[in-house]
């Protein structure tokens, strides 16, 4: 009963950090399909945040990816500048994780 | 971050991969996907989860956890909008911001939040509004979720209103605005910053530096983070540190355009015909999980077999959890629990059968509200673009042998 009563108190008052010193999240390699435009959308999309995110959308269509791309663009600021680079890595995320539909 | 600091050991998380391959037309919806894989790689003060990426972290829990009406803190699943979460806060310095139309600006520190407010305890389901995203077709934009973006915890923390009013709300008032410490790589970056219309303030909306009795998981927004009972999680601002009050709603991406569905009855569209007129998912509807036994678990014939899962709704509280062994004809109630975590919590609940006959036996589980709403079949789901607030019937298929 005495060990009992301890438990609960210790649990009672547990107001202090369990991570002293913080966290370090790790590195996850999520691997890029192989493809035409494959390291300039890599530099232009891992920039800001993993691969994951990316192809967890789930397979799109050539439309969604655009509006994708235009989004990061516009609301995110991600700094694509060109139509060329812009047409890069449409066509690669479409080719590689496309569902086969224009929109 | 240091990205030198990294663990840099490249593995293949077998859990995420591209899904979506599937030829269904529009307004098929199906189950979500559910067979994804835990990462061989465990995130800090997290137990290996389904992980979907690393910056910014998006981790979801597993059906299996799904039997309690509380979630495990090192099982809880992650979404993070930023990719730059700070990965040491020093709970000694660590501070709120209260400001804008307030008669005096504040800073409140998690001692005093702790020593100087009425402290209150509230158990309530944190649940992202894209769970099992993947049950529409065609694909949804966004994380490609099975079941387990969501979780259940004790909260324990200080009520908005209280330190609201220790600033002092000005009349003109009427938005309440709250920002994390998560940052995007770039600085032209907008924040993650969500809003909550002032009438909509209640008691239950709390400033939670607790979680199940241990101070919050960094990953789940240490050292304080807002908790909205009843509605989805894209409001529940982790590490938060600011609050700002304005008069009139701020032009925010993330509360013009993202976590929004169809105003219309159905809160449905297709994709050849989006809905412009839209409404955010705010409170979320009612649901069921099984979470014992799972597909594929291999039970006995002619041997009792317990099935455990939890059920839950916006906070009018859940009346009956009915099983079907049958495909859906016929419905027996299941055993709730005494319902003491309150109206925001998980109802666990357990449904005791018997297999008859060896082969494959199909469990589906429904829960109803008492508000009288029931949770849908899967295929009767109507399809928005978002893939949000997805409730249909579980199921879960088992060998007996």
């Amino acid at each position: 009963m005495k060990k009992l009563l301890f438990v609960v108190l210790f649990m009672s008052t547990t107001l202090f950090a369990q991570v002293n010193g913080g966290i370090t999240v790790p590195y996850i390699d999520f691997p890029m399909k192989e493809g035409k435009g494959m390291y300039s959308t890599r530099g232009k999309c891992n920039m800001c945040h993993s691969w994951g995110y990316t192809l967890n959308q789930g397979l799109q269509s050539k439309k969604f990816w655009r509006e994708k791309v235009m989004k990061m663009i516009v609301v995110f600021k991600a700094p694509i500048k060109t139509q060329e680079d812009i047409d890069t890595v449409v066509n690669y995320l479409f080719e590689n994780y496309g569902n086969g539909k224009l929109e | 971050m240091e990205r030198r600091d990294f663990f840099k050991k490249a593995i293949v998380t077998a859990g995420a991969v591209a899904t979506g391959t599937s030829t269904l037309e529009a307004d098929e919806t199906v189950h979500p996907i559910d067979n994804r894989k835990v990462s061989d790689i465990a995130f800090p003060e997290k137990r290996p989860l389904i992980t979907y990426s690393d910056r910014p972290p998006l981790l979801e829990t597993p059906r299996e956890v799904f039997t309690s009406a509380l979630t495990p803190n090192d099982l809880f699943f992650v979404r993070w909008h930023m990719p730059m979460i700070p990965n040491y806060i020093n709970p000694n310095t660590f501070s709120i911001s209260i400001n804008g139309l307030v008669e005096k600006e504040i800073k409140v520190s998690l001692k005093e939040l702790k020593t100087e407010f009425k402290q209150v305890e509230l158990t309530a389901v944190l649940q992202c509004g894209g769970n099992s995203r993947t049950a529409f077709k065609p694909t949804a934009g966004g994380i490609q979720w099975g079941i387990g973006a969501m979780g259940c915890a004790r909260w324990k923390g200080v009520r908005l209103k209280d330190v609201l009013k220790k600033a002092g709300l000005k009349k003109e008032a009427a938005w309440i605005g709250f920002n994390g410490e998560d940052k995007a790589v770039y600085n032209e970056t907008a924040n993650f910053v969500r809003e909550l219309k002032l009438e909509h303030l209640n008691d239950n909306i709390i400033l939670a530096y607790e979680m199940n009795g241990e101070d919050l998981p960094y990953l789940n927004g240490y050292p304080l983070r807002l908790i909205i009972p009843g509605n989805y999680s894209d409001s529940w601002i982790k590490m938060i540190s600011n609050i700002t009050a304005t008069k009139e709603k701020q032009k925010l991406h993330f509360m013009e355009k993202a976590y929004r569905i169809p105003d219309n009855e159905c809160e449905c569209e297709t994709p050849k015909n989006l809905v412009k007129k839209t409404k955010p998912i705010e409170e979320m509807n009612v649901n069921s999980i099984i979470g014992y036994p799972v597909t594929g678990t291999k039970v006995r014939n002619a041997s009792p077999l317990v099935v455990r899962g939890v059920a839950f709704d916006g906070g009018h509280g859940i009346k009956k959890v009915q099983i079907s062994i049958d495909g859906g004809k016929m419905w027996e109630d299941a055993l709730l629990d005494d319902g003491s975590e309150g109206k925001y919590a998980y109802r666990a609940f357990t449904y005791t059968c018997k297999p008859k006959n060896s082969g494959k036996l199909t469990i589906m589980c429904k829960a109803t509200n008492e508000k009288g709403e029931e949770q849908p079949f899967a295929k009767d789901i109507k399809w928005n673009h978002g893939g949000y607030k997805y409730n249909g019937i579980d199921e879960v298929t088992v060998e007996v042998v």
